[in-house]
Protein backbone atom coordinates (compact mmCIF):
# COMPACT_ATOMS: atom_id res chain seq x y z
CA UNK A 1 0.00 0.00 0.00
CA UNK A 2 1.39 3.44 -0.87
CA UNK A 3 2.18 6.53 1.90
CA UNK A 4 -0.97 8.18 -0.01
CA UNK A 5 -3.52 5.19 0.41
CA UNK A 6 -2.43 4.41 4.02
CA UNK A 7 -2.57 8.27 4.59
CA UNK A 8 -6.48 8.39 3.85
CA UNK A 9 -6.66 5.20 6.21
CA UNK A 10 -4.84 6.84 9.00
CA UNK A 11 -6.07 10.24 8.77
CA UNK A 12 -9.75 8.72 9.08
CA UNK A 13 -8.69 6.94 12.13
CA UNK A 14 -7.75 10.39 14.12
CA UNK A 15 -10.19 12.10 12.91
CA UNK A 16 -12.94 10.22 14.47
CA UNK A 17 -10.55 9.80 17.57
CA UNK A 18 -10.11 13.55 17.65
CA UNK A 19 -14.02 14.68 17.19
CA UNK A 20 -15.22 11.79 19.27
CA UNK A 21 -13.16 12.89 22.34
CA UNK A 22 -13.22 16.33 21.63
CA UNK A 23 -17.14 16.47 21.35
CA UNK A 24 -17.22 14.07 24.60
CA UNK A 25 -15.16 16.49 26.54
CA UNK A 26 -17.02 19.20 25.29
CA UNK A 27 -20.44 17.73 26.43
CA UNK A 28 -18.91 16.62 30.03
CA UNK A 29 -17.65 19.72 30.63
CA UNK A 30 -20.84 22.00 29.76
CA UNK A 31 -22.75 19.40 31.81
CA UNK A 32 -20.65 19.80 34.66
CA UNK A 33 -20.90 23.94 34.49
CA UNK A 34 -24.82 23.32 34.07
CA UNK A 35 -24.58 21.00 36.98
CA UNK A 36 -22.69 23.31 39.21
CA UNK A 37 -24.96 26.13 38.55
CA UNK A 38 -27.88 24.13 39.25
CA UNK A 39 -26.31 23.24 42.63
CA UNK A 40 -25.72 26.77 43.38
CA UNK A 41 -29.24 28.10 42.70
CA UNK A 42 -30.60 25.56 44.77
CA UNK A 43 -28.57 26.33 47.73
CA UNK A 44 -29.35 29.93 47.61
CA UNK A 45 -33.47 28.80 47.10
CA UNK A 46 -32.39 26.42 50.43
CA UNK A 47 -31.22 29.02 52.20
CA UNK A 48 -33.63 31.72 51.32
CA UNK A 49 -36.51 29.31 52.77
CA UNK A 50 -34.26 28.49 55.58
CA UNK A 51 -33.73 32.47 56.70
CA UNK A 52 -37.38 33.19 55.60
CA UNK A 53 -38.51 30.10 58.04
CA UNK A 54 -36.39 31.27 60.90
CA UNK A 55 -37.48 35.30 60.28
CA UNK A 56 -41.17 33.81 61.48
CA UNK B 1 -0.45 19.95 46.31
CA UNK B 2 -1.65 16.25 45.45
CA UNK B 3 -4.78 16.92 44.98
CA UNK B 4 -3.85 19.94 42.67
CA UNK B 5 -2.25 17.23 40.32
CA UNK B 6 -5.05 14.60 40.32
CA UNK B 7 -7.47 17.50 39.72
CA UNK B 8 -9.38 16.90 36.54
CA UNK B 9 -8.23 20.09 34.97
CA UNK B 10 -4.40 19.34 35.34
CA UNK B 11 -5.14 15.80 34.29
CA UNK B 12 -6.54 16.82 31.28
CA UNK B 13 -3.72 19.02 30.63
CA UNK B 14 -1.43 16.02 31.46
CA UNK B 15 -3.75 13.66 28.94
CA UNK B 16 -3.65 16.67 26.21
CA UNK B 17 0.51 17.02 26.98
CA UNK B 18 1.41 13.29 26.74
CA UNK B 19 -1.32 12.96 23.92
CA UNK B 20 -0.01 15.25 21.18
CA UNK B 21 3.36 14.37 21.82
CA UNK B 22 2.42 10.81 21.12
CA UNK B 23 1.24 11.57 17.98
CA UNK B 24 4.22 13.96 17.48
CA UNK B 25 6.55 11.06 17.90
CA UNK B 26 4.24 8.53 16.28
CA UNK B 27 4.51 10.75 13.19
CA UNK B 28 7.58 12.23 13.12
CA UNK B 29 10.13 10.09 14.83
CA UNK B 30 9.21 6.44 14.20
CA UNK B 31 9.69 4.90 11.35
CA UNK B 32 7.37 4.07 8.83
CA UNK B 33 6.36 -0.05 8.87
CA UNK B 34 8.00 -1.70 6.22
CA UNK B 35 7.27 -5.03 6.66
CA UNK B 36 3.49 -5.37 6.70
CA UNK B 37 1.08 -2.43 6.45
CA UNK B 38 3.29 0.57 5.48
CA UNK B 39 1.77 3.85 6.68
CA UNK B 40 -1.30 3.11 7.69
CA UNK B 41 0.56 1.37 11.08
CA UNK B 42 0.46 4.89 12.05
CA UNK B 43 -3.26 3.52 13.25
CA UNK B 44 -1.76 1.55 16.04
CA UNK B 45 0.07 4.41 17.99
CA UNK B 46 -3.54 5.38 19.30
CA UNK B 47 -6.11 2.79 18.69
CA UNK B 48 -4.05 0.06 20.99
CA UNK B 49 -3.55 2.02 24.10
CA UNK B 50 -7.65 3.50 23.59
CA UNK B 51 -8.26 -0.91 23.40
CA UNK B 52 -6.31 -0.74 26.64
CA UNK B 53 -7.67 1.67 28.20
CA UNK B 54 -11.04 0.68 27.63
CA UNK B 55 -10.16 -2.66 29.52
CA UNK B 56 -8.80 -0.67 32.20
CA UNK B 57 -11.88 1.43 32.44
CA UNK B 58 -13.90 -2.24 32.80
CA UNK B 59 -11.56 -3.18 35.01
CA UNK B 60 -12.34 -0.34 37.24
CA UNK B 61 -15.93 -0.98 37.45
CA UNK B 62 -15.17 -4.67 38.13
CA UNK B 63 -13.42 -3.38 41.34
CA UNK B 64 -16.31 -0.87 42.22
CA UNK B 65 -18.70 -3.49 41.85
CA UNK B 66 -16.77 -5.71 44.54
CA UNK B 67 -16.74 -2.56 46.88
CA UNK B 68 -20.22 -1.81 46.38
CA UNK B 69 -21.23 -5.36 47.26
CA UNK B 70 -19.02 -5.17 50.41
CA UNK B 71 -19.69 -2.45 51.39
CA UNK B 72 -23.04 -0.43 49.64
CA UNK B 73 -21.78 3.34 49.37
CA UNK B 74 -23.04 5.21 46.56
CA UNK B 75 -19.46 6.46 45.63
CA UNK B 76 -18.53 3.32 44.45
CA UNK B 77 -22.14 2.49 42.22
CA UNK B 78 -21.00 6.23 40.66
CA UNK B 79 -17.69 5.34 40.02
CA UNK B 80 -18.63 1.96 38.53
CA UNK B 81 -21.20 3.40 35.76
CA UNK B 82 -18.87 6.26 35.13
CA UNK B 83 -16.33 3.52 34.59
CA UNK B 84 -18.60 1.51 32.09
CA UNK B 85 -19.70 4.40 30.35
CA UNK B 86 -16.45 5.38 29.30
CA UNK B 87 -15.43 1.89 29.15
CA UNK B 88 -17.95 1.49 26.20
CA UNK B 89 -16.96 5.12 24.55
CA UNK B 90 -13.19 3.99 24.73
CA UNK B 91 -14.45 0.08 22.85
CA UNK B 92 -16.56 2.44 20.11
CA UNK B 93 -13.37 4.19 19.25
CA UNK B 94 -11.87 1.26 19.09
CA UNK B 95 -14.42 -0.74 16.78
CA UNK B 96 -14.45 2.11 14.55
CA UNK B 97 -10.41 2.57 14.17
CA UNK B 98 -10.06 -1.30 14.33
CA UNK B 99 -12.02 -1.65 11.28
CA UNK B 100 -9.93 1.01 9.66
CA UNK B 101 -7.36 -0.67 10.28
CA UNK B 102 -9.01 -3.86 8.94
CA UNK B 103 -9.52 -2.30 5.90
CA UNK B 104 -6.55 -1.31 5.23
CA UNK B 105 -4.33 -4.62 6.64
CA UNK B 106 -7.04 -7.35 5.44
CA UNK B 107 -9.11 -5.13 2.95
CA UNK B 108 -12.16 -5.84 4.86
CA UNK B 109 -14.12 -3.58 7.52
CA UNK B 110 -15.44 -7.05 9.35
CA UNK B 111 -13.57 -10.58 10.57
CA UNK B 112 -15.04 -12.91 12.43
CA UNK B 113 -12.15 -13.63 14.03
CA UNK B 114 -11.53 -14.22 17.75
CA UNK B 115 -10.32 -10.87 19.22
CA UNK B 116 -12.84 -9.04 17.25
CA UNK B 117 -15.74 -11.01 17.95
CA UNK B 118 -15.03 -11.09 21.52
CA UNK B 119 -14.04 -7.39 22.12
CA UNK B 120 -17.85 -6.86 19.95
CA UNK B 121 -19.40 -9.21 22.48
CA UNK B 122 -17.45 -7.23 25.62
CA UNK B 123 -19.41 -3.69 23.96
CA UNK B 124 -23.09 -5.51 23.57
CA UNK B 125 -22.47 -6.91 27.44
CA UNK B 126 -21.68 -3.26 28.48
CA UNK B 127 -24.24 -2.23 26.46
CA UNK B 128 -26.74 -4.21 27.94
CA UNK B 129 -25.59 -2.91 31.68
CA UNK B 130 -27.21 0.52 30.68
CA UNK B 131 -30.29 -1.48 29.43
CA UNK B 132 -30.12 -2.96 33.15
CA UNK B 133 -29.87 0.53 34.99
CA UNK B 134 -32.78 1.93 32.92
CA UNK B 135 -35.71 -1.05 34.05
CA UNK B 136 -34.19 -1.33 37.74
CA UNK B 137 -36.26 2.06 39.46
CA UNK B 138 -35.00 1.32 43.01
CA UNK B 139 -31.69 3.53 43.50
CA UNK B 140 -30.24 0.82 45.93
CA UNK B 141 -31.81 -2.53 44.16
CA UNK B 142 -30.48 -1.22 40.84
CA UNK B 143 -26.56 -0.70 42.56
CA UNK B 144 -27.07 -3.81 43.11
CA UNK B 145 -28.04 -5.58 40.48
CA UNK B 146 -25.34 -3.24 37.95
CA UNK B 147 -22.58 -4.36 40.04
CA UNK B 148 -23.40 -7.68 39.69
CA UNK B 149 -23.87 -7.44 35.95
CA UNK B 150 -20.07 -5.32 36.37
CA UNK B 151 -18.76 -8.31 37.67
CA UNK B 152 -20.22 -11.13 35.53
CA UNK B 153 -19.85 -8.81 32.49
CA UNK B 154 -16.27 -8.85 33.06
CA UNK B 155 -15.28 -12.52 32.40
CA UNK B 156 -15.22 -11.60 29.01
CA UNK B 157 -12.34 -8.99 29.34
CA UNK B 158 -9.68 -11.23 30.06
CA UNK B 159 -11.02 -13.87 27.01
CA UNK B 160 -10.62 -10.77 24.95
CA UNK B 161 -7.19 -9.77 26.27
CA UNK B 162 -5.94 -13.29 25.82
CA UNK B 163 -7.96 -14.45 22.58
CA UNK B 164 -4.98 -13.01 20.33
CA UNK B 165 -2.06 -14.83 22.27
CA UNK B 166 -4.16 -18.70 23.09
CA UNK B 167 -6.02 -18.21 19.45
CA UNK B 168 -3.32 -17.15 16.96
CA UNK B 169 -4.63 -18.18 13.81
CA UNK B 170 -6.87 -14.89 14.33
CA UNK B 171 -6.47 -12.24 12.18
CA UNK B 172 -5.48 -9.52 14.73
CA UNK B 173 -1.67 -9.37 15.12
CA UNK B 174 -0.13 -9.52 18.97
CA UNK B 175 2.22 -7.36 18.59
CA UNK B 176 3.49 -7.15 22.34
CA UNK B 177 4.63 -10.45 24.21
CA UNK B 178 5.80 -11.21 27.57
CA UNK B 179 9.96 -10.44 27.02
CA UNK B 180 9.48 -8.55 23.63
CA UNK B 181 8.10 -5.02 22.37
CA UNK B 182 7.94 -6.65 19.28
CA UNK B 183 8.65 -3.33 17.54
CA UNK B 184 12.01 -0.96 17.38
CA UNK B 185 12.76 1.41 20.26
CA UNK B 186 11.06 4.76 18.53
CA UNK B 187 8.17 2.87 17.70
CA UNK B 188 8.07 1.56 21.41
CA UNK B 189 8.87 4.89 23.21
CA UNK B 190 6.03 6.75 20.92
CA UNK B 191 3.67 3.80 21.72
CA UNK B 192 3.97 4.19 25.52
CA UNK B 193 3.77 8.25 25.62
CA UNK B 194 0.57 7.33 23.52
CA UNK B 195 -0.70 4.99 26.32
CA UNK B 196 0.34 7.39 29.30
CA UNK B 197 -1.65 10.08 27.60
CA UNK B 198 -5.10 7.60 27.41
CA UNK B 199 -4.48 6.76 30.90
CA UNK B 200 -4.18 10.16 32.31
CA UNK B 201 -7.37 10.81 29.66
CA UNK B 202 -9.52 7.97 31.51
CA UNK B 203 -8.27 9.06 34.74
CA UNK B 204 -9.38 13.05 34.03
CA UNK B 205 -12.90 11.71 32.74
CA UNK B 206 -13.73 9.28 35.13
CA UNK B 207 -12.93 12.43 37.99
CA UNK B 208 -14.86 14.68 35.98
CA UNK B 209 -17.93 12.07 35.43
CA UNK B 210 -17.89 10.82 39.34
CA UNK B 211 -18.40 14.41 40.02
CA UNK B 212 -20.96 15.37 37.52
CA UNK B 213 -22.88 12.48 39.34
CA UNK B 214 -22.07 13.48 42.47
CA UNK B 215 -23.47 17.09 42.00
CA UNK B 216 -26.66 14.93 40.15
CA UNK B 217 -27.31 13.31 43.41
CA UNK B 218 -26.78 16.49 45.68
CA UNK B 219 -29.26 18.77 43.12
CA UNK B 220 -31.82 15.56 43.83
CA UNK B 221 -30.91 15.74 48.02
CA UNK B 222 -31.49 19.41 47.59
CA UNK B 223 -34.75 19.26 45.72
CA UNK B 224 -36.08 17.06 48.40
CA UNK B 225 -35.02 19.63 51.37
CA UNK B 226 -37.09 22.37 49.20
CA UNK B 227 -39.81 20.07 48.61
CA UNK B 228 -39.28 20.36 44.73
Amino acid sequence: MSIEEGAKFVAAAYAIILAVVIAYYAMSARRVSGLQRDVDLLKQEVERREAAGSGD
Amino acid sequence: MVKKLTSAPALFAAAGAFLVTGLLLAFLYAPIDVSSMGFSQKIFYYHAPIAETALVAFGIAFVAAILYLRDPDPKWDRLGYVSVRLGLLFSLLVMATGMIWGKAAWDAWWAWEPRLTTFLIVCFLYAAYFVLRQVVEEESRRATFAAVFAIVAFIDVPITFFATRYMPEGLHPVVITAGDTGMEGSMFLSFMISMAGMTLLLAALVRSEVAAERLKDEIDDLKIRIGG
